[in-house]
């Protein structure tokens, strides 16, 4: 008896201290992102939104950054969004349980790869496939990164999306058969419907892992701080906020200019990340689920 | 103190730690210049043979990182294949950089072979410039193929682009406004030239190889100099540089004794193993 309160008391406390510690990293990283980006925020101000990045020349300008994040990440879900979907169904709904373990397991290994290895395979395959199919003197462009990024979301997406449609009840499934519809029918009329709440949560998380992957893409998007002409032309080489972390934040003095406008490119990233997150937790209550 | 430990770790943090750096005296660690890099894992290797009791830990990154790595204190010896930056000296007041060279190496324009075989063998400084400004931006314009010149620079605080760009366009930290790509190492630049089959860059001449073919600069009297050993050995090559390592203040114990042994007889022979110039010739 004593024992078991002993347990108890251990657990409890262990529960309490893992969530207190990893909220309070949660603030700490906001907190030292923050002060960091004060100076760059201050002293450069309005012109970190132009066109020049400079750092030998105090230029801050960090658009071509926030474009390139932007068309990478846009690329990359509306690639991932429906394919992963309709995978997941595949897997939830129709394949036979036998099957669909085998499979995850295969989804979660394929997630679990280190993102060097993806960028690896970016450069020696999938960049020069494109550049063959569309003849590009590199294939080292926004395409290809948004591409990769894409196979590198997939797993996470169709596993998280798989788990949300298996957690709709059989019952809805079944009554759903009595009353005649077609299959097609029970997942487009009453399994998708259900699962919206969780399925937005595996794409926001997929999101997420897009817009904060950083070595794959930055292997793969040609380092240059530009927006292509015209700006839809995603065959042209870019630059994402987290590439030039990547390549330039150790490059930096500490504590310099150059060094917090970086911050700064991260700052934005982390805001636009706790967004979503903010977003999604306000639109999907998970009281929204039809079943608990 | 407190406010210095609290930045420092906290920058740690941002950073997401690159490199443990213990102060513990049988360890060594060493990042910077991918030029360098070559020479002195080579030389880690033997020296730790035969001092089995140390560990050099030996990263890249490029000359900027090994500037900045050693200004923090992260490291013990930085690598750099071109001078410190009188803004890098500046963010560092505290940090007495003491260079000490290891040997000589010329930063060489480079072109995919195809672009070579199709009969550009040489171009002036002043050519190699206008490429990199987007004043040139086909080879047919040059003698070559008619096919568009694929750009390709580096980063602004690699040790490469410095030498290149102070030879090409006067100015260590010139723009270049033609550039198609933004890439690192000289690893990284190596292999996005030999993908291509129209593309320039700048790499070091111990990276050439059949497939990356080093260009011969036409000087200003017409003279044609080829980037070979001999030409670079002799001066005669217009972009060398001094192959170098960094340390705060002068080295001490263990870092002292490996520069040592990459000045000794068997350290020179590592610095000519990996294709570049040995301090007496």
């Amino acid at each position: 008896m004593a024992m078991s309160r002993w347990t108890d008391n251990f657990g409890y406390g262990f529960i309490v201290t893992g969530t207190v510690l990893c909220s309070a990293l949660i603030i700490l990283i906001i907190l030292v992102v923050g002060l960091y980006s004060l100076e760059a925020v201050s002293r450069i101000g309005i012109d970190l939104f132009t066109l020049e990045w400079n750092p030998g020349r105090n230029r801050f300008g960090i658009i071509p950054m926030l474009y390139g994040s932007v068309a990478v990440t846009s690329i990359a879900m509306l690639i991932a969004v429906p394919l992963g979907l309709l995978a997941a169904i595949f897997s939830a709904e129709m394949l036979p349980r036998r099957l669909r373990n085998p499979v995850k397991a295969f989804l979660e290994l394929l997630a679990g790869i280190p993102s060097i290895i993806y960028g690896l395979l970016g450069i020696v395959l999938l960049g020069v496939w494109l550049a063959d199919l569309f003849d590009l003197s590199s294939g080292r462009v926004i395409l290809t990164g948004g591409l990769l990024l894409a196979i590198m979301v997939l797993p996470t997406l169709i596993s998280l999306a798989d788990d949300a449609l298996r957690n709709v009840p059989d019952r809805y499934r079944e009554s759903g058969k009595s009353l005649g519809l077609y299959p097609y029918q029970v997942i487009a009329k009453i399994v998708l419907p259900a699962a919206r709440a969780d399925l937005t949560g595996a794409i926001l998380l997929a999101l997420g892992r897009a817009l904060g992957e950083t070595m794959a893409v930055m292997l793969v998007i040609g380092g240059i701080d530009r927006i292509p002409q015209p700006f839809v032309n995603i065959l042209s080489p870019g630059q994402t906020i987290t590439s030039k972390l990547g390549r330039e934040l150790a490059e930096a003095a500490f504590g310099s200019l150059h060094f917090s406008a970086l911050i700064t490119m991260g700052l934005i990233l982390l805001v636009s990340v706790l967004l979503f997150t903010g977003i999604s937790l306000h639109y999907f209550k998970p009281q929204q689920r039809l079943y608990e | 103190m407190l406010q210095y430990m609290t930045a420092r770790l906290a920058g740690l943090f941002v950073l997401g730690c690159f490199i443990s750096s213990c102060s513990r005296p049988e360890n060594l660690s060493i990042a910077g210049s991918t030029t360098v890099l070559p020479v002195i894992s080579v030389a880690a290797e033997r020296y730790q043979l035969a001092n089995p009791g140390l560990s050099i830990l030996v990263n890249a990154g490029g000359s900027g990182v090994g500037v900045n790595q050693l200004g923090n204190g992260a490291i013990d010896i930085g690598m750099i294949s071109r001078n410190i930056t009188i803004d890098e000296i500046a963010s560092y007041p505290d940090v007495n950089f003491i260079v000490h060279a290891i040997g000589k190496d010329a930063v060489v324009p480079v072109v995919s072979s195809e672009i070579h075989a199709a009969g550009v063998t040489a171009l002036s400084l002043g050519n190699i410039a206008s490429i990199y400004l987007g004043e040139i931006q086909n080879w047919r314009e040059l003698g070559g193929p008619d096919r568009d010149i694929l750009v390709v620079d580096k980063e602004q605080s690699r040790g490469t682009r410095h030498v290149f760009m102070e030879a090409v366009m006067g100015d260590e930290e010139a723009l270049a406004p033609g550039a198609d790509l933004v890439l690192g190492s000289n690893n990284e630049e190596q292999t996005a030239i030999v993908q291509s089959d129209s593309a320039i860059g700048m790499l070091s001449h111990a990276w050439l190889n059949d497939d990356v073919v080093g260009l011969s600069v036409i000087l200003g009297d017409g003279s044609i100099i080829e980037p070979t050993l001999a030409n670079i050995i002799n001066d005669s090559y217009p972009i060398t540089r001094d192959l170098l390592l960094v340390t705060n203040g002068q080295p001490q114990d263990f870092a002292a004794d490996f520069i040592a042994f990459i000045f000794s007889t068997e350290g020179q022979t590592i610095v000519e193993e990996n294709g570049y110039v040995a301090l007496d010739r």
